[in-house]
């Protein structure tokens, strides 16, 4: 199965190269990226911060185009990527604690185990990488569960955004469909 | 993210009204790595375990029949003026290496770029003022700025697009869009 995907996507990537040689066409998972604080380059050039940005993750969004999606196309318990093409990669720009784990500094590659009612979210040092097919449990650095919630309006795009906490941290959350997950970090001095 | 007050941003609204997030942007962002696909190279056994050189983080605006480079008051790039490589945040190239740019030297990590077009060169600066937005430029943290030829091309590329090719003597970054194609050398050691 691997294999085929792998071929299949070696297919697509030459058929598209004939219309346009060498360059790589527009990705219908078009990438994103979200900081934390929310916004942070708008706010930047609006001179409305003074510290340097705490977190962001960059991530492709896949579109939910009257699939269904968790249980569907995602199937349950097994590694997926939070997004397509690339791993999702978060960046820390200051050291976190994320369930009760230390996590320096850094960039950390982003993967979940979704479940019905809860999903497995992990942080994994790994960087650079192509979607979850070479996932190593190896190196992941920690994980948590955290529920499932369920949502009544549905999410066409797959989107992650930074939320504050009252605690001064932040949730890393993850939307798509009528699903959301939340996975709490905290800031270490 | 989404630009404030962009025509798209209505369009896209409607498509996925359920999203309380974001909708997905009128100008996609993109990544390009060296080696080329490197991410993708990294899943089969091929690819040895050194990490990648460079990479390109960047949005990529549709031509959609406008006017991209001219001195023309109407035109997307104005000739002369700073232009952010892209839409939406900052262009932003990470070097996870030292490198070598038209005789610059510049540490690993991660940098703005921008460029100043022209008809016949472009200025390309390197600058430290990362997680900004794209429209706001602040020349004051350049690390430097280069000259590099505008080449003409016969099609139109409708996408802008920035990828990484190899070079003798590291790799090229290759800046495309419209009819016109711009190739700025980088030095490294492999």
């Amino acid at each position: 199965m691997k294999t085929f995907v792998i071929s299949l996507v070696m297919l697509l990537g030459s058929i598209a190269s004939f219309a346009q040689p060498k360059l790589a066409p527009l990705d219908t998972s078009p990438l994103d990226i979200s900081y934390f604080p929310e916004n942070y380059p708008l706010l930047r050039i609006q001179q409305k911060v003074t510290q340097p940005p705490v977190a962001r993750v960059i991530y492709s969004r896949p579109q939910k185009n009257n699939r269904s999606i968790f249980g569907g196309l995602i199937e349950y318990g097994k590694v997926w990527r939070l997004g397509a093409n690339e791993a999702s990669e978060v960046e820390f720009f200051q050291n976190v604690k994320i369930n009760n784990v230390k996590v320096k500094k850094g960039r950390y590659t982003l993967y979940a185990i979704p479940n019905l009612t809860t999903w497995t979210m992990i942080l994994n040092k790994e960087n650079d990488i192509w979607g979850s097919y070479a996932y190593d449990a190896k190196k992941d650095i920690v994980r948590m569960d955290v529920p499932a919630l369920k949502q009544t309006d549905i999410s066409e795009a797959f989107g992650m955004v930074f939320e504050k906490t009252t605690n001064g941290g932040f949730n890393l959350s993850a939307l798509w469909d009528d699903v959301k997950v939340s996975l709490p970090v905290s800031l270490q001095p | 993210m989404k630009e404030p007050e962009t025509q798209g941003k209505a369009d896209t609204a409607q498509l996925f009204p359920g999203n309380s997030f974001a909708a997905v942007d009128q100008s996609p962002m993109d990544i390009s790595y060296y080696p080329p696909e490197y991410p993708q190279q990294k899943m089969s056994a091929k690819q040895p375990a050194a990490a990648p050189v460079a990479r390109i983080i960047y949005s990529r605006p549709h031509k959609k029949g406008r006017i991209i480079f001219s001195n023309q008051e109407k035109s997307l790039v104005r000739y002369g003026e700073p232009w952010r490589l892209g839409a939406n945040e900052a262009t932003e190239i990470d070097f996870f290496q030292p490198v070598v740019i038209n005789g610059n030297n510049v540490a690993a990590g991660r940098y703005v770029m921008y460029c100043i077009p022209f008809a016949d060169r472009w200025i390309i600066a390197l600058n430290t003022n990362v997680d900004s937005w794209g429209l706001q430029i602040d020349p004051s943290k350049d690390l430097f700025r280069t000259e590099v030829p505008v080449q003409q091309q016969k099609a139109s590329i409708e996408d802008f697009t920035i990828v990484f090719q190899d070079a003798t003597y590291g790799a090229d970054i290759l800046f495309t869009w419209d009819m016109v194609k711009i190739i700025l050398p980088v030095s490294f050691s492999k």
